[in-house]
C-alpha cells in the first residue's frame, strides 16, 4: 500500500457560508494636464471619497500617470487584475466603470452555456437496472 | 478662468440630480434588497390563477399515497417586498395528508435539490451551486441575499415534492447570494450582403448576474402550521 498525498484540501465556494468581495484593490490613475483626464480628475474630487467609504473591503490608491490616458485597475483575490481605460468620460460614467470592476471576479472571460455549475455529488445517485422494482416490459 | 470655474462646478455638482433615487443607491440597496423576493412578483391575477394549485409528495413506490389536495394561493409575502403584496387569502391554506406525512421524511434525508424558478426559468440547484443568470439583474450589488420563493420541485434521494405548478412557499426557505456580475467574451457577428465586398462587424458583449445558493431549508409541519395560524 502506497502513501497517497491529499488530493485537495478544500475548494473555495464564495457565498456558501460567507461572502467575500473578489475585488481587493483598485488603482485610479490620472493626468493633471491632459484633457482626456478631465472627467477622472472630477471623479477623484467629487466621487472617489464616497466610493471608497462605501467599500471598506477594497484598498483604493490614486496615483498620477502623466501624459497618458486615465485608467482604473482592479486587483482580484485570485491574483488577476483587470484595467479599464476611462478617457474622456464624465465622473458618473467613471463611477459606473468602477462599479463594474468591483462586481467582476477577475477570472478570464469565458462563454458559459449551462447556467448552473455544481461540484456537489448527485443527490439521486446513478441509476441502476439491478435495484428498485424493475420495469415491466 | 470662467470655463475652469464652470468645469469645477460641473465636477463638484452633487450626483443626486442625476443618480437614481436614494433607495436604489448601492448602500441603501443592500439593506433594502436583503430579503425581498426579486423574482416573480405576485399580482392578483397570477394569485387567482394559482388558486387551484396542488402539491404532491411521491414516495418511491407508493402510488396509492399520491393524493392531490388543494393548496390555496401563495401565502402573504414578507413585509419587505419590492412589489405590492397580493391580498392575503381568506382561509389559511392547508397541507394535504400526504404532504403532512411525508414532508418530515423528505426533510430527514441527507441532501436535497430544488428547482427554483427565476423569471420563469427553472434552475435545478443544491446548496453551494453557482448560477450564472442569463440576464443582468438591476438594483442588486454583490453580497445581497435573495429569497427564492418560487420552486416547482424539491427532492431528496427517495422523495420528491412536486408542485403544480409551484410549491407552497411556506414549505421551504431558499436563499441565494449575489456574487457579482460577469462579462462574456465579445461576440463579433459579420454582416455581409451578397455581391458586395463590404462586410460589417457587429460587436456585442453582455453582462450577467451570478448567484450562489447559500441556504436550502425544508420546514417542519408544525412550523408551517404555526405560521398559518399567526398570519
Amino acid at each position: 500500500m502506497t502513501v497517497k498525498a491529499l488530493k485537495a484540501l478544500s475548494t473555495g465556494r464564495n457565498g456558501l457560508g460567507a461572502f467575500i468581495l473578489q475585488c481587493k484593490k483598485m488603482d485610479f490613475h490620472f493626468c493633471d494636464w491632459a484633457g482626456s483626464s478631465r472627467g477622472m480628475n472630477g471623479f477623484i474630487k467629487s466621487q472617489l471619497a464616497k466610493f471608497a467609504a462605501a467599500h471598506p473591503q477594497i484598498e483604493v490608491t490614486v496615483s498620477p500617470r502623466p501624459s497618458r490616458h486615465p485608467i482604473i485597475v482592479g486587483h482580484y483575490v485570485n491574483g488577476q487584475s483587470r484595467s479599464l481605460c476611462v478617457k474622456n468620460m464624465q465622473p458618473l460614467e467613471i463611477l459606473k466603470m468602477a462599479e463594474s470592476l468591483r462586481d467582476t471576479n477577475g477570472e478570464k472571460l469565458k462563454r458559459i452555456n449551462k447556467p448552473v455549475s455544481s461540484i456537489n455529488p448527485s443527490v439521486r445517485g446513478v441509476w441502476s437496472p439491478y435495484h428498485g422494482n424493475g420495469m415491466a416490459v | 478662468m470662467s470655463r475652469a470655474l464652470l468645469r469645477s462646478a460641473l465636477e463638484l455638482r452633487t450626483p443626486a440630480a442625476r443618480l437614481p433615487p436614494s433607495f436604489l443607491l448601492p448602500i441603501r440597496a443592500r439593506s433594502f434588497n436583503s430579503t425581498a423576493p426579486i423574482i416573480e412578483p405576485t399580482s392578483s391575477a397570477s394569485a387567482s390563477s394559482h388558486d387551484a394549485a396542488s402539491s404532491t409528495i411521491q414516495p418511491p413506490s407508493a402510488e396509492t399515497q399520491r393524493a392531490n389536495s388543494t393548496l390555496s394561493s401563495r401565502s402573504s409575502t414578507s413585509p419587505q417586498t419590492l412589489y405590492p403584496p397580493s391580498p392575503p387569502p381568506a382561509t389559511p391554506p392547508v397541507l394535504s395528508d400526504s404532504v403532512r406525512q411525508l414532508l418530515p421524511l423528505l426533510a430527514s434525508q441527507p441532501s436535497h435539490y430544488i428547482t427554483v424558478h427565476i423569471h420563469g426559468r427553472p434552475y435545478l440547484v443544491t446548496p453551494g451551486d453557482a448560477i450564472r443568470l442569463p440576464f443582468h439583474m438591476p438594483g442588486v450589488v454583490p453580497g445581497d441575499v435573495l429569497r427564492l420563493d418560487r420552486a416547482s420541485v424539491i427532492g431528496s434521494r427517495d422523495f420528491t415534492l412536486k408542485g403544480s405548478p409551484y410549491i407552497d412557499d411556506r414549505v421551504f426557505e431558499c436563499r441565494a447570494v449575489v456574487t457579482g456580475s460577469e462579462l462574456e467574451p465579445v461576440r463579433i457577428t459579420v454582416k455581409k450582403k451578397q455581391r458586395t465586398r463590404r462586410a460589417r462587424r457587429v460587436r456585442s458583449q453582455h453582462r450577467f448576474t451570478t448567484l450562489t445558493i447559500s441556504e436550502l431549508k425544508i420546514k417542519g409541519v408544525e412550523e408551517i402550521a404555526g405560521e398559518g395560524s399567526s398570519a
